[in-house]
């Protein structure tokens, strides 16, 4: 009863309202930049919440918190650049609807999942936070890996043409992202004496490079500009039937945000890959991934809002921050003299019932104002080829050196965007490697943790139940698509031959 | 970043950042000391909100009452305090720059062939430091750091120490070899993680700060058993410390000024004095008590030896377990 009232409150309150569509609208904005990321979005706001009282401080924070990680899939669908790491798997299938001149159903695809996934972890965090408190503590090293191994048994299914290129591209993937500072020994790999490649080679650098920039340079290899699909796009959501028939996908993207968001370590970037995976895995048109599938889109979108709501739930219940963004939250906390833990359910339970309120009030005034800033982002896409090729590179390199001021970042993005346009030369598909990035660092450090843990015994991977389970999984997904590859290989050969 | 998912200095940072800038100070011009600039910019590798970043904007309002001079932060970020340390050996050296000086820069030094290195800077005095303590789980067979010690001769344990290049490691590589045990050391991205290590029962014992206990401790779910400082903290006098018990590990992480080489004598008398002073103002006390950092006023004939004596200790860690090659 008191949470009805405190919430009716909430909601009456002029001043929240006005918060939650300054946090918002903010929160698009700093994830549809490609510099600034749902963590700097929200430290930027800090110095301005200590005047306010600690309900509005902290749902200024979450709104921009929830509203950045759907504002980094509107560069991601438009112009092939994520805003975010996390809308890097949005980017996959949704620029490829752009490119078919149906980049504002994808927009509408991604709100709409957004809102869902945000509102769905919103709920967990609302009535759950105690059971999965203890999922978060279920996970330990041996887990982590295999939840790494899980996601990247999914590459055959990325590989589009060749397995063996596929499985190239994400070693390369692996690869890069063995560079810095070895998880478990200390030693510094392959930084060859720069500074800036001590903590590894931020991925989202990466990723702009392999999508976007080798995207442009793939567009300016082709001599004729008027060839270039010159489609107007459209700002569209999509209509009850549609959005039926991407309930599968949003769930899956639920699903794996879910927990994902409470686990430190994995984060928006890794659930949104996985859910990328997953509804690509259990697709009823599998054929229609990677030519613009929407649940491509939906999948990934719902799983990175529902990690960032989910993520809440270590944070209020331990203390402990699963996200950068949320270690900015526990920063918004703690000013107001809140420690987040265990005692904190019990001291303040009317600032608990507000911040929820506040929340899903940040969850109602998205889709609004997302509706609203889209127009104009939409009109900015409308632009002859020439005049958005350049704008695109130069918010590319200006986005990517305003991280930290920084030529050797410029570097790393120009660097990927060559190693791109090579592997679409090649016919190398790009997106294993993105996975291995994602997913090596997660992988290679939590394998050896295990090792530390017992000894050298390899047996941790079998004894530790979550691990096995994971491990089983992605056992029989590789055994099956590799029979699948075989009898596909077969069956083209027996077409091939004359009869 | 890549490492820094989980944002364990990140989150620190941030902790620090939300309790000390929570109260600002009205600065006003009272010429105690003749400093010889009129502004001066205070160098930080903290990007806005971070651990060095705070510590600087904190002190700004008190500090120019003090010493009369208009202060502004610089945030050169990157390169894990590379590019900061760059940027400091080419600036005067007349005072007009000064840097927020904490073990980071002397780790990258280290950990990458840096050119120019924390040897280019001259250290000018140490304002606190970050108390590292050892703390288990709440239920925990073990009331001190010397029965957990003692079990770990018994058994087999798993002592977790936060990120593998920096200082929590460089804390428990030492008290293994100080103790002489065989505990398997759990490096992971830094403190968030290590917290849920002991509380999932992965580790057994584990080092962190305070500031990031806080809340556990207030729930009873974690305890600690030792604190890594040369003598007790105001704060918690009934903590021992690990020397106390025999063990001899003091793991310091201070912060502190320095600033390019050659600083004329009158710009680091200037700063001793200010720093006294700044410690005893009443508005920033109560600042950094709630921060949990302890005042360590240093002077600069102090300061200097600590600094030799810390990059020595870290350079001898590091090549011991492996990390740099000597």
């Amino acid at each position: 009863m008191d949470a009805i009232l405190v919430a009716l409150d909430v909601l009456t309150t002029p001043t929240i309202i006005v918060v939650v569509i300054i946090g918002v609208t903010w929160g698009i904005f700093g994830g549809a930049m490609p510099g600034i990321s749902p963590p700097i979005a929200m430290a930027l706001l800090l110095p301005f919440t200590y005047t306010m009282d600690p309900a509005s401080a902290l749902i200024l924070l979450t709104a921009t918190y929830i509203a950045a990680e759907y504002g980094g899939s509107i560069p991601a669908i438009l112009i092939r650049t994520p805003g975010t790491s996390a809308a890097a798997a949005t980017l996959i299938e949704g620029y490829e609807m752009q490119r078919r001149g149906k980049g504002g159903e994808a927009l509408g695809i991604a709100l709409v999942a957004s809102v869902i996934g945000a509102v769905f972890g919103l709920l967990l965090v609302i009535f759950l936070t105690e059971p999965l408190s203890r999922v978060a503590l279920a996970f330990r090293p041996p887990a982590y890996f295999a939840l790494g191994i899980l996601g990247l048994s999914v590459i055959a299914s990325l590989s589009e043409k060749s397995l063996l290129k596929g499985i190239i591209a994400a070693l390369i993937g692996l690869m890069i992202a063995t560079i810095g500072t070895d998880p478990v020994s200390g030693v510094v790999r392959f930084a060859f004496g720069y500074p800036e490649l001590l903590s590894g080679v931020p991925f989202v650098l990466v990723m702009v490079g392999l999508f976007a920039v080798s995207e442009l340079f793939e567009q300016l290899s082709i001599p004729v500009w008027e060839k270039i699909s010159a489609t107007r796009t459209k700002l569209k959501l999509p209509t009850w039937a549609i959005q039926k028939g991407l309930f599968r996908a949003n769930m899956i993207g639920v699903g794996i945000g879910s927990f994902c968001g409470l686990m430190p370590g994995a984060g928006g970037t890794v659930s949104s890959f996985l859910a990328y995976n997953e509804s690509k895995r259990f697709a009823r048109d599998k054929a229609s991934f990677g030519n613009g599938a929407p649940e491509g889109v939906a999948a990934p979108e719902s799983a990175n809002n529902c990690d960032a709501s989910v993520s809440m739930i270590p944070l209020l219940s331990f203390g402990i921050p699963a996200s950068t963004s949320a270690a900015v939250l526990l920063g918004g906390f703690l000013i107001h003299g809140l420690a987040p833990g265990p005692a904190l359910f019990g001291r303040n339970p009317d600032l608990l019932y507000s911040l929820f309120t506040g929340m899903l009030m940040a969850c109602i005034a998205l889709p609004f104002i997302a509706f609203a800033t889209l127009k104009l982002c939409v009109l900015l896409v409308n632009q002859p080829k020439p005049y958005l090729i350049s704008f695109i590179l130069v918010l590319v390199f200006s986005g990517s050196y305003s991280i930290n001021n920084s030529i050797f970042d410029m570097s790393i993005v120009l660097g990927a965007g060559v190693l791109g346009f090579g592997m679409r030369y090649f016919g190398v598909p790009v997106l294993p490697t993105v996975l291995g990035l994602v997913l090596g660092y997660l992988i290679e450090a939590n394998y050896r943790r295990s090792l530390v843990i017992s000894r050298g015994d390899h047996a941790i991977f079998f004894t530790d139940p979550i691990a096995a389970a994971f491990l089983t999984i992605a056992a029989v997904f590789m055994v099956l698509s590799i029979v699948q590859a075989v009898r596909q290989h077969r069956k083209a050969n027996n077409r091939g031959m004359p009869s | 970043m890549v490492h820094s998912l989980v944002g364990g200095r990140y989150a620190h940072a941030a902790i620090t950042a939300a309790l000390m800038l929570g109260s600002s100070t009205v600065a006003y011009a009272d010429a105690g000391i003749d400093y010889p600039h009129d502004l001066v910019t205070l160098v930080t590798h903290s990007s806005a909100g971070g651990g060095g970043d705070v510590f600087l904007r904190d002190m700004i309002g008190p500090l120019s009452e003090i010493m009369g001079v208009e202060f502004v932060v610089e945030n050169v970020v990157g390169g894990s305090g590379g590019a900061a340390i760059a940027y400091m050996a080419e600036a005067p050296a007349d005072g007009s720059v000064i840097y927020a000086s904490n073990p980071t820069y002397i780790f990258t030094s280290f950990l990458s062939d840096l050119d120019p290195n924390y040897t280019d800077l001259d250290p000018i005095v140490n304002v606190f430091y970050d108390p590292q303590v050892i703390f288990a789980r709440a239920d925990a067979p073990y009331e001190t750091l010397e029965d957990a010690v003692s079990a770990a001769q018994e058994e087999d344990m798993v002592w977790a120490a936060g990120a593998a290049g920096a200082l929590g490691r460089m804390a428990m590589e030492q008290l293994k070899q100080e103790t002489g045990v065989d505990a398997a050391i759990l490096t992971g991205e830094g403190g968030g993680e290590t917290i849920l290590s002991v509380l999932n029962g992965t580790a057994d014992i584990a080092v962190g700060e305070v500031l990031e206990l806080r809340s556990q401790l207030e729930a009873e779910e974690v305890k600690l058993l030792a604190v890594l400082t040369q003598e007790r903290l105001a704060e918690n006098p009934d903590l021992p410390t690990a020397r106390e018990l025999g063990i001899d590990v003091v793991v310091e992480k201070y912060r502190g000024l320095a600033g390019p080489a050659g600083l004329p004598d009158d710009v680091i008398a200037a700063w001793e004095s200010a720093i006294q002073q700044l410690l005893e103002h009443p508005e920033y006390r109560e600042m950094y008590t709630a921060a949990s950092l302890e005042p360590a006023y240093l002077s600069n004939e102090e300061f200097r030896p600590f600094i030799d004596d810390f990059a020595a200790s870290t350079e001898d860690f590091m090549i011991s377990v492996g990390i740099i090659q000597e």
